[in-house]
């Protein structure tokens, strides 16, 4: 056993690990989470802490009851568990002290159902983090809705304090009643929400540390963004809606570090294309809809449907025609057949 | 006539070996909708018993008269018409169980359980056997469902059988999602169980019949 070391795919020989890349995306998280930790305090670090402490823990007991030993374990150990609990920290709210137990069950949650119990990193169908998200948003409800903490720093402008986010505001009430400034909404200052999601600044900077160091690529989150800020503007009929929705809820993070997962989004150029397209649109279209945050569940709905992505969506192998020859090549046979048979008519008549 | 041993391999396999919730995974829509509360699967679980026990003995003893071609709407005849009997008695008796299982009570008539017992067992057996399979096939229904019903009742809303435990509920575990999670645990769970204490009896029974005494022994320690 000891000869043989069992990592996941792809099995390339690089410099690139999983742990690596797992460490470079920890890495830019790093400003969002202190921006956390400026705006809402000591509570944000608390939740945090309990979140990846119980993820790491999590995995740990569970490969413990597989039988692996220590040394197994932290040979194989790759931090993803501990991304799943920062990412699932950064997407809870602040709370309240007595309230520890909701970062703790998600966490234990999105580690050992989402991920272990499909057989650990890599085999997963949907995001952990995101599916300790929704268990918590659905369990929780009443904690995860309202009751919001108010960030330490004032707006810049004249803001209206209210225990909605601004997003609920804009989709409930129309975009007068959001309250706050695009500015404010860019920099997080005055803004309710949620722990990582409100300093866009500071997921702008991990997002560009991410492209020097080649983890995603800039196209997909940019399309996703894009897209459901169209959407959101068809249909709220106003060009007004473009920067509210994508400057105000959890978008920039969703798309930036949780659609972006090698695991739970497609495996080729146009798949890829595709989903983050209809990802966009469902976005928009549930928002509007439910006048709720929804970047968490049309994130999981559209992970659930990968594999038809990859089913359906297939990269042209190397030497095929392309497509468009194949379908010219179709249409002149098309033409030829019909010449002939015109040709034949002709003849008959003669 | 009826063995002791026939009512006991019936029993078994009502109950645990073919489960019809945790083994056989029938049945499912009522299990999964109606588990909120403990109270509900007993509810359930007791009322497709005695739909079960009577359909069983009429087809049984039926099972000479009705001519294999029409076999299935004659069953779903039978069937239907127990399942209106037992509407109009819980409606009269217990309107507060009638009113919380709605829907799902008319539906015991496409219960793929009823069924499933009466085109397996009750049309090849006598009347007596027939009457123990529904009987016993209903209780594992019953404990299947009340054991769902606990967990999902304790965890999602902080009560048991009705009475407050504690203020604190995982709505989850209340949801359709939760449902089928606790679902899907439990079925895994029973059959871990069931698949482990089998091969313990298995080896136990292999080493009485066929080694000596001492090897025998040293098997059941293992």
């Amino acid at each position: 056993m000891d000869a043989i070391q069992i990592s996941g795919t792809p099995h390339m020989r690089k410099k690139r690990t999983t742990r690596g890349i797992m460490i470079d995306v920890l890495i830019a998280l790093v400003p969002a989470t202190a921006a956390g930790l400026v705006f809402f305090g000591l509570r944000a670090l608390v939740t945090i802490a309990i979140s990846v402490a119980a993820s790491v823990a999590t995995e740990w007991v569970w490969l413990l009851c597989k039988r692996k030993s220590f040394k197994e374990i932290w040979a194989q150990f790759d931090f993803s568990s501990c991304v799943t609990g920062l990412l699932l920290a950064l997407t809870l709210p602040a709370f309240e002290y007595k309230y520890f137990y909701i970062p703790l069950l998600s966490a234990v949650f999105a580690v050992g159902v989402a991920k272990m119990l499909f057989g650990g990193t890599g085999k997963n169908i949907v995001n952990p983090a995101i599916a300790g998200r929704v268990f918590a948003f659905i369990s929780f409800q009443s904690n995860m809705v309202s009751g919001w903490m108010t960030p330490r720093f004032a707006a810049l402008g004249n803001t209206v304090q209210t225990s909605a986010t601004p997003l609920t505001s804009m989709l409930g009430e129309g975009l007068g009643k959001i309250g706050i400034g695009n500015l404010d909404l860019f920099l997080g200052t005055g803004v309710t929400g949620c722990i990582g999601e409100t300093c866009k600044v500071a997921l702008l900077v991990g997002f560009a540390y991410l492209l020097v160091r080649r983890v995603v690529k800039w196209q997909w989150p940019v399309i996703y963004v894009a897209v459901t800020g169209l959407v959101s503007c068809a249909m709220g009929k106003s060009m007004g809606y473009f920067l509210p929705s994508i400057l105000s809820g959890g978008l920039l993070l969703g798309a930036i570090f949780m659609a972006t997962d090698y695991v739970t989004s497609p495996n080729n150029k146009w798949a890829c294309y595709l989903y983050y397209l209809v990802l966009g649109v469902i976005t928009a279209l549930l928002r509007f809809g439910t006048k709720i945050e929804v970047v968490s569940f049309a994130i999981l709905l559209m992970n659930l449907v990968v594999p038809l992505f990859n089913m359906y969506v297939r990269p042209r192998p190397f030497g095929a025609k392309p497509v468009v020859q194949v379908c010219k090549d179709k249409l002149d046979s098309i033409k030829q057949k019909a010449r002939q048979k015109k040709a034949a008519k002709e003849g008959e008549a003669q | 006539m009826m063995k002791p041993a026939d009512i006991k391999k019936i029993g078994m396999d009502g109950l645990l070996r073919n489960n019809p919730t945790f083994r056989l995974v029938l049945g499912t829509c009522p299990t999964l909708a109606l588990t909120t509360a403990a109270m509900n699967g007993i509810g359930m679980g007791l009322a497709v018993t005695f739909v079960l026990i009577f359909s069983n003995v009429i087809i049984s003893a039926l099972r000479k008269v009705i001519p294999n071609e029409v076999r299935i709407p004659a069953f779903v005849l039978i069937i239907a018409t127990f399942v209106t009997l037992l509407r109009m008695l819980l409606d009269k008796f217990i309107p507060s169980l009638y009113e919380s299982m709605g829907v799902y009570l008319p539906l015991i008539v496409v219960n793929c359980i009823i069924l499933g017992r009466a085109e397996s067992f009750a049309s090849k057996n006598p009347v007596l056997n027939s009457a123990f399979d529904g009987l016993f096939t209903g209780l594992g229904f019953t404990w299947a469902l009340t054991f769902m019903g606990v967990i999902r009742e304790v965890l999602g809303a902080g009560q048991i059988f009705g009475y407050t435990l504690w203020d604190f509920r995982i709505e989850f575990f209340s949801s359709s999602a939760g449902a089928f999670f606790v679902y899907g645990l439990c079925v895994a769970l029973f059959n871990l169980i069931y698949t482990k204490v089998e091969s313990h009896f298995h080896r136990v029974g292999f080493a009485k019949k066929y080694m000596t005494a001492p090897e025998a022994a040293q098997e059941e320690a293992k």
